[in-house]
């Protein structure tokens, strides 16, 4: 107990020392965290330019501008020629664009069945969808419109003339994100991901500094040879960081920010308390394996990045190629995203996610695997410094 | 001593070429920058293909509670299971037995008609159908609402063509009435809105930026560890010439980094076959200006990284985040006023734009005129500053009293 008390006197003296602990880690994380709540703060964008090429210039083109602007998501730019109108959507300008074609109005009336083309960018893939489905909309409306004064003329009566015009209606639920905000989406998943990156990080960075720079026999001497006492008393401190950082995260997540949540914020902390436990594991997993800080931090740098694109909450792991789609399970952060579905979408509490808390803890029997090869290193000092 | 004459232009020269092949041979001569460069610079291209390779969710497994059970709904859900996006999983008895499905993740949707629809459609009245996405990834969400759109607008027409007919119209006649307006859907660069193609159109172009960044700061962090910053002019300079050194080195990266570049964003693509719509030549002439900018952006913010492993525990996360300013995803116009104008001092934010709209959308090099005009000014605004920057440190390192702190 003794020597663990010393180690820790000796990681807040280095800590203290050397301004990047404190930078990279909980600099790092407010830095994430304010950038990922102010971008996406809007929930879903508004007033995308929709680009409109009206050749007709009647009456009813311009009504149809006119609801087009007035829809939340768009926001319509006139053009005169098309040719312009599909360079601005070529070149990223516009997220979609609409042409209405000369004699739209007259051909409306003589039932000539007019033609309106529409273009959509979809390389830009929110703005690209939203528009598309808002000019759909659109489309179908003008339809409708056109119907209802043909169906009035032949004197049906209004009820049933909406039965007509719209006979099936689409009710639609978003569960566990009612308002598909996508920053409710996208944060939940991706903040904690930065603090995992961060937490494989820093393991890895202070752990491999005791080799490079060939102080890993005083730390051993401090822990009187243990090199169970060594690593704890190590560790702790940043641990301890963590789950600072973690719990603040949930916290202002979902109990701040009001982000929708069915089961208890409590058990997201828990989940956090196993991520940053999980990653810490995965660190010191890859210190042992590798004890050469520079190839570590590397192989940690490429772990931890791609950590975010097979955890499966933008391109869901079904989609993926049959050959690779058990490697989320390796990641913490994909545990940490199906135990999140369970816990805020569906409240199931522990009956519904138990398992992938049990993965999670599974990763923590993953160092002492390797103990011995960290201990050799760290007692005869090999480390290559180039 | 005599000394030999020799002109200014030809000691410039001179200096450049030596700061110049010296640059090359600490960069292929120091492994950890090579990995960066060339395993990381590569591997991540293809590793992103590689996931990413089917872009949508197809068949998305969903499930279906028909309480009404009469000719429309089945009709309804006949269209929705053919559809490409969903497939009906099973049809349950009630919404607790498919909400359980949900909730075991067996399937990603439920569609509920309710016990009235057909017989409402009958009566000519308005039927209603529910649907619930999983929203865990808003790819189901879009597939769920597509799939449930396109059925609902075409049994519209299907039942309003029913309803003409009633009314004594058929043919041409009631196909005018049901749609006024024709529409022509043309979604050029990306029909399906494929993951894949949207995704990684940006990413190549930031994977070039990341790379020479962490690789230099990895570089120039090794070198002042051992104090001797590269920041060390010529000798006989005294403490001038910052321009050849700026140029010499970056000359080295350029050298290495139009290698990288033409794998990434012309060989990678080809490999992968993604779309190709520029002309290679064009993109020759982006990946100039966009890897000069890139060198001395990486030149001017290495001067932050004094250790070599520090880059990554301190600018690791930063990627994702350039990633979101390039608007790929989160429109540019949505995007706030301070991170717009933050975005403006990263090369990648007009890189990854210009390579999407060359390359993918297939513009002209006219047309990416506005995004290599920033590049140009960014270009001329970081030369200035990393030239400073060697200024500054080399000044700093001629102090000798304090050469030891660095």
């Amino acid at each position: 107990m003794k020597e663990i008390l010393q180690v820790l006197r000796r990681e807040i003296r280095i800590f203290r020392q050397r301004p990047i602990y404190i930078l990279a880690s909980v600099g790092v994380m407010v830095f994430n965290t304010v950038f990922y709540l102010s971008f996406m703060q809007d929930g879903l964008p508004h007033d995308l330019p929709v680009g409109v090429v009206d050749c007709d210039r009647s009456s009813t083109s311009r009504s149809f501008c006119q609801q087009l602007d007035a829809t939340q998501q768009g926001a319509v730019v006139y053009y005169d020629d098309i040719h312009q109108a599909r360079h601005d959507m070529q070149t990223g300008r516009l997220t979609a664009f609409v042409v209405i074609p000369e004699g739209f109005n007259d051909d409306i009336q003589a039932n000539r069945q007019p033609h309106l083309g529409y273009y959509v960018n979809s390389l830009y893939f929110v703005g690209g969808a939203l528009s598309y489905g808002n000019i759909v909309t659109m489309v179908n409306l003008t339809n409708g419109a056109v119907q209802r004064q043909v169906l009035r003329a032949k004197g049906v009566n209004e009820r049933e003339i909406l039965a007509r015009i719209q006979p099936i209606v689409l009710d639609a639920h978003q569960i566990g994100n009612t308002t598909t905000n996508y920053g409710v989406y996208l944060n939940g998943v991706l903040l904690p991901g930065v603090l995992e990156m961060i937490v494989i990080l820093i393991t890895v960075y202070a752990v491999g500094s005791e080799l490079k720079y060939g102080t890993s026999r005083h730390l051993m001497q401090t822990a009187g040879g243990s090199m169970g006492k060594a690593l704890l008393g190590k560790l702790l401190p940043y641990s301890l960081i963590f789950t600072v950082l973690g719990i603040s995260l949930e916290l202002i997540l979902y109990h701040w920010l009001h982000y929708p949540i069915r089961g208890s914020v409590g058990w997201m902390c828990l989940a956090i308390l196993l991520l940053v436990a999980a990653a810490q594991a995965i660190g010191l997993f890859i210190i042992e394996l590798i004890p050469n800080l520079r190839l570590a931090i590397s192989v940690s740098a490429i772990f931890s990045v791609f950590a975010f694109s097979v955890a499966g909450f933008t391109l869901p792991v079904e989609a993926m190629p049959a050959g690779i789609r058990g490697i989320g399970e390796i990641f913490p952060l994909r545990h940490y995203y199906l135990l999140s579905v369970q816990e805020t979408i569906w409240g199931s509490g522990f009956a519904g996610w138990w398992q992938e808390a049990v993965h999670l803890l599974i990763f923590l029997l993953l160092p002492p695997v390797l103990l011995r090869r960290l201990e050799e290193a760290y007692v005869n000092e090999r480390y290559e410094r180039d | 001593m005599k000394e030999i004459k020799i002109s200014y232009a030809g000691q410039w020269l001179r200096d450049w070429y030596g700061i110049f092949i010296h640059e090359l041979k600490l960069i292929f001569t120091d492994a950890g920058a090579m990995v960066i460069f060339f395993v990381g610079g590569l591997l991540y291209p293809v590793l992103y293909n590689i996931v990413y390779s089917n872009g949508t969710v197809d068949s998305m497994p969903v499930a279906v509670v028909n309480l009404s059970d009469g000719a429309y709904s089945r009709r309804y859900l006949q269209k929705f299971d053919a559809t490409r996006e969903c497939d009906i999983y099973c049809e349950c008895a009630s919404m607790a037995e498919a909400e359980e499905l949900m909730h075991q993740r067996k399937v990603h949707g439920i569609v509920y008609i309710p016990k009235d629809f057909d017989e409402r459609l009958n009566r000519l009245e308005q039927g209603s159908i529910s649907t619930y996405a999983d929203m865990s990834s808003f790819l189901y969400y879009k597939d769920l609402r597509i799939a449930s759109s396109l059925v609902m607008l075409d049994e519209m027409h299907t039942i309003q063509l029913e309803h003409y007919a009633a009314d004594g119209f058929t043919g041409q006649e009631a196909g005018e009435l049901v749609q006024p307006v024709l529409s022509d859907e043309n979604v050029p660069y990306n029909k399906p809105f494929s993951y894949t193609i949207f995704f990684i159109s940006a990413a190549l172009m930031l994977v070039i930026q990341q790379t020479m960044f962490y690789g230099s700061s990895l570089l120039a962090g090794t070198l002042r560890e051992r104090n001797h910053s590269f920041a060390s002019l010529p000798n006989h300079l005294q403490g001038l010439g910052m321009g050849r050194v700026v140029l010499g080195r970056g000359a080295a990266y350029f050298a290495v980094y139009m290698v990288v570049g033409t794998i990434v964003t012309l060989l990678i693509p080809w490999i992968f076959r993604l779309p190709q719509h520029a002309d290679w030549l064009d993109v020759m002439v982006l990946l100039v200006f966009y890897v000069v900018d890139c060198i001395f952006f990486s030149f001017t913010w290495s001067t932050l990284i004094t250790r070599r492993e520090t880059v990554f525990v301190l600018f690791l996360s930063v990627s994702p985040i350039l990633l979101f300013l390039t608007g790929f995803s989160w429109p540019e116009t949505a995007i706030p006023a301070f991170w717009r104008a933050f975005s403006y001092l990263f090369p990648s934010t007009f890189g990854c734009r210009a390579f999407i709209n060359l390359n993918t959308a297939g513009c002209t090099l006219q047309g990416i005129a506005p995004e290599i005009r920033i590049l140009t000014v960014q270009t001329v605004v970081y030369y200035f500053l990393a030239c400073a920057a060697v200024f500054l440190e080399n000044c700093y390192l001629c102090k000798p009293q304090r050469a030891g702190v660095l």
